[in-house]
């Protein structure tokens, strides 16, 4: 039993290591090849269409006097949230104050995901216009210890889809 | 197509929340960050349901059409999330 002892504890430190520092490692992963790595895939579809011009536009009229044939409500959501260790940067600036760029690019990525499923939507459907175009932003969250934590952050994009 | 009736402002409401075990299965993609599908599977059938009853709100007054039509979302509780739609409900022809 004296030589079982040690392994025991080896595996107790192992496991208290797994459930401490163990999401911390996956968080930080995650926040610095998966994020960027899913950002590149969404920039690749950005270019795809970017060469067409942008279909999409808050004017409330299409541009010229071309003649509507029909339209049709589209809308396009993302849900996106911040990993643990952009949470923990983002609440250290908040003690400094400025920008907190770590929010600004999930919230930017979102917008641009939304944005963009909207122009897959509407071409695939065969419109060649979305005018009109709001954006709805919300934020999601979950109460714990009676503390609000964000869980993440939704962005809705919506618009007009016409075909002339 | 001409408007020939304005029927006024017509709403459809709903307030959701995803069970627990989504909520679970959310709670470990914050940790790496990135969409959560679940919430946005959830928002999107949400707000189906709240242009829905916008729509049937509109019917029942007669209208054919709901011209301007936004959206506003807040997040009532943890977990749960309330989506609101509204527009004005008109006759066209």
């Amino acid at each position: 039993m004296a030589e079982g002892e040690p392994f025991i504890g080896l595996i107790i430190v192992g496991l208290v290591l797994l459930f401490t520092i163990g999401p911390w490692v996956l968080s930080l992963i995650a926040t610095f090849l998966y994020q960027p790595s899913q950002r590149k895939k969404l920039l690749a579809r950005e270019t795809a269409f970017a060469a067409t011009g942008d279909t999409l536009t808050t004017l409330k009229k299409p541009f010229g006097d071309k003649e509507i044939k029909e339209f049709t409500m589209v809308s396009a959501n993302v849900v996106m949230s911040p990993s643990w260790v952009q949470m923990w940067i983002g609440s250290i600036i908040t003690i400094f104050g400025g920008e907190i760029n770590v929010f600004t690019k999930i919230v930017d990525w979102a917008r641009r995901e939304a944005k963009q499923r909207l122009r897959e939507q509407v071409a695939e459907a065969g419109f060649d216009a979305v005018i009109n175009v709001r954006f709805e932003t919300t934020v999601m969250s979950r109460t714990r210890g009676g503390k609000d934590r964000t869980s993440g952050v939704e962005i809705l994009a919506y618009g007009t889809a016409i075909k002339y | 197509m001409s408007i020939t009736q304005s029927l006024g402002v017509v709403t459809g409401s709903t307030v959701r929340a995803k069970n627990v075990f989504k909520d679970i299965g959310a709670a470990f993609k914050n940790i790496a960050g990135g969409e959560i599908v679940a919430y946005t599977e959830l928002l999107q059938e949400s707000r189906n349901e709240a242009l829905f009853r916008m729509l049937n709100d509109a019917a029942a007054r007669g209208a054919n059409a709901v011209v301007n039509v936004r959206f506003a979302t807040s997040s009532v509780a943890g977990g749960a999330a309330e989506l609101l739609a509204y527009g004005t409900a008109v006759v066209a022809q």
